[in-house]
C-alpha cells in the first residue's frame, strides 16, 4: 500500500457509496410510502372502530377541534351515528394519557379506551390496558373470543352523562363514584378527568356539532 | 474452515449474546416477551445478512482508510430499509414495542463487528453463512431470554398463558432489572459449564471471543 494518501480517491469512493445508498433508499422510501400510510390509517381506524358504532365514512378525516377535545364524526349512509372524543390529560403519574371515548348523539358515553400512555407498568398500565388474556386451555378447547376485552375501570364510564355534574366523575377517594385501581389512583383520576372533559365538551357544543355535521 | 462450520459457530460456540457478549442494548431492552425477542432478532438477522454480503462484495474496492464510514453507510441503509418495511408490513403493536431499537441496530456491535472481523476478509458465500449463523444465534438468544422473562413475569409464552391461576404479574422480570438478573444467571451457567468442561479435559479455560481471531480492533489504527 502506498504511503501517500490519495485524498481524491478516498473522497470519490466514499461519495460514490453514499450516492448509491441514497438512491436505493429513495427508491425503497417511494415504494413503501403508500403501504405505510395505509398501515397508519388502519391503526387509527382500529381505535375508532372500538369506540364507535358501525360507520362507513373515514372519521379520521372528519374531525372538529373544541378546546382540548378532538371530535371524530362517524356516519353511516351519510347520517351521523355517533362521535368519538379524544383528549390528552397531563394529570397522569408519568406523562400524558391520551383517552378516546365514544359519545352517543344524546351525550351518553359508550366505550372508553386509552390510546397512548407511559404509566407505571403493572399498576397504571392495568387501568389503561384492554388486552385479552389468551390461555392454553381456551386454545385447546378452541374457544374464540371476539369483541373488545373488558376493563373494570374503563367500563365504569359506560352510560354516564355530563349533565349530572362533575361530582360522580371523581374517584371514591375524592368523594366521587368511580372505583380506582389500588396503587394507581392517580392514573384512574387522570382517566376519569379526561372522560369528563370529553363528556362536558360534547354537552356544551352538542347543538353546534350536530348542526354542522348534518 | 468449512461453510457449515461458519454457519454453526454463531449458534452455540460463538453465540453473539451468550458468548461474545455483543449487542447488549437490544438484548436487555426489548426482551420482555418472546415475540419482541423474535421480532428484534429477525430484524437484526436481515440487516446482518444484507450488510455482510455487500461488504464482502466491496471489500477489495473500498480504500482501507475510509472502510469504516463505508461499512456504516451500508449498514445504515439496510437498517433504514428494514425500518421502512416493518412500518409498512409488520403488525403495528410489534413495531411500536421495538420502537427506537430498530433504528439503533445501526450501532449494534454485532453488525459492524462481523463486517470488520469477517466480511471484510472473506468471500461472499462464507460471509453469508457467517451472517446467517450469527443472526440466528442472536435471534435464538433473544427468544430464550424473552421467553424466560415472559414466563417468569406472567406464566405465559408467546402471549399464551400456560399457568392460568397466575393473575398478578411479577413485574421485576418484565422490567430492566429482570433482564440483567436473568442474563447474569444464563452467563453464569454457560461459563460454569465451559470451565468444568475445560478442567475435565485438563486444559486452562480461555473465553472464546477474547482472542485475536474474532477481534481486530488493533488494526484500526493502521493504514
Amino acid at each position: 500500500m502506498s504511503k501517500q494518501t490519495n485524498i481524491p480517491v478516498l473522497v470519490i469512493s466514499l461519495a460514490l457509496i453514499a450516492g448509491i445508498a441514497a438512491a436505493l433508499l429513495g427508491w425503497v422510501s417511494d415504494v413503501t410510502k403508500v403501504p405505510i400510510a395505509a398501515a397508519l390509517q388502519e391503526n387509527n381506524n382500529v381505535a375508532l372502530q372500538q369506540v364507535l358504532p358501525a360507520f362507513d365514512n373515514q372519521p379520521a378525516n372528519e374531525t372538529k377541534q373544541v378546546g382540548n377535545v378532538t371530535f371524530y364524526v362517524a356516519r353511516k349512509n351519510g347520517v351521523v351515528v355517533g362521535f368519538a372524543g379524544k383528549t390528552i390529560s397531563n394529570k397522569g403519574y408519568s406523562g400524558e394519557v391520551t383517552v378516546l371515548a365514544g359519545v352517543q348523539l344524546d351525550g351518553t358515553i359508550t366505550t372508553v379506551i386509552v390510546t397512548k400512555q407511559t404509566e407505571t407498568p403493572g399498576l397504571g398500565t392495568v387501568v389503561c390496558g384492554r388486552t385479552r388474556k389468551k390461555t392454553i386451555s381456551k386454545r385447546i378447547k378452541g374457544i374464540k373470543e371476539t369483541g373488545l376485552p373488558p376493563n373494570p375501570i374503563l367500563d365504569q364510564f359506560r352510560g354516564m352523562k355530563a349533565t349530572s355534574g362533575q361530582a360522580p366523575w371523581a374517584v371514591k377517594k375524592d368523594g366521587g363514584d368511580l372505583d380506582a385501581k389500588t396503587g394507581a389512583t392517580i392514573t384512574s383520576r387522570a382517566v376519569g378527568g379526561a372522560v369528563f372533559t370529553i363528556a362536558e365538551s360534547f354537552a356544551q357544543n352538542r347543538t353546534e356539532l350536530l348542526k354542522e355535521n348534518n | 474452515m468449512s461453510l457449515v462450520k461458519e454457519f454453526t459457530k454463531g449458534l452455540v460456540k460463538e453465540n453473539p449474546v451468550f458468548v461474545l457478549l455483543l449487542g447488549m442494548c437490544p438484548t436487555l431492552a426489548v426482551t420482555n416477551n418472546a415475540v419482541n425477542g423474535l421480532g428484534m432478532g429477525v430484524a437484526t438477522l436481515c440487516v446482518l445478512f444484507g450488510s455482510n454480503i455487500v461488504i464482502s462484495l466491496i471489500r477489495n474496492v473500498v480504500p482501507k482508510k475510509v472502510r469504516i464510514p463505508c461499512y456504516i453507510i451500508v449498514i445504515a441503509s439496510f437498517v433504514t430499509i428494514v425500518d421502512l418495511l416493518m412500518q409498512a408490513y409488520a403488525p403495528r403493536s410489534l413495531y411500536e414495542a421495538l420502537g427506537i431499537f430498530i433504528p439503533l441496530i445501526v450501532v449494534n456491535c454485532i453488525v459492524l463487528g462481523r463486517a470488520e472481523a469477517f466480511a471484510s476478509k472473506n468471500g461472499v458465500v462464507a460471509s453469508m453463512c457467517d451472517a446467517l449463523g450469527m443472526g440466528l444465534g442472536f435471534t435464538l438468544a433473544l427468544v430464550v431470554l424473552g421467553g424466560s422473562r415472559e414466563f417468569l413475569t406472567s406464566g405465559s409464552l408467546f402471549q399464551i398463558k400456560l399457568i392460568e391461576g397466575w393473575s398478578n404479574d411479577f413485574m421485576l422480570m418484565g422490567q430492566a432489572p429482570g433482564a440483567f438478573i436473568l442474563l447474569g444467571v444464563f452467563l453464569g451457567i454457560i461459563n460454569w459449564h465451559a470451565i468444568r468442561k475445560a478442567k475435565k479435559a485438563g486444559q486452562s479455560y480461555t473465553p472464546p471471543g477474547l482472542d485475536c481471531s474474532t477481534c481486530n480492533l488493533c488494526d484500526l489504527g493502521e493504514d
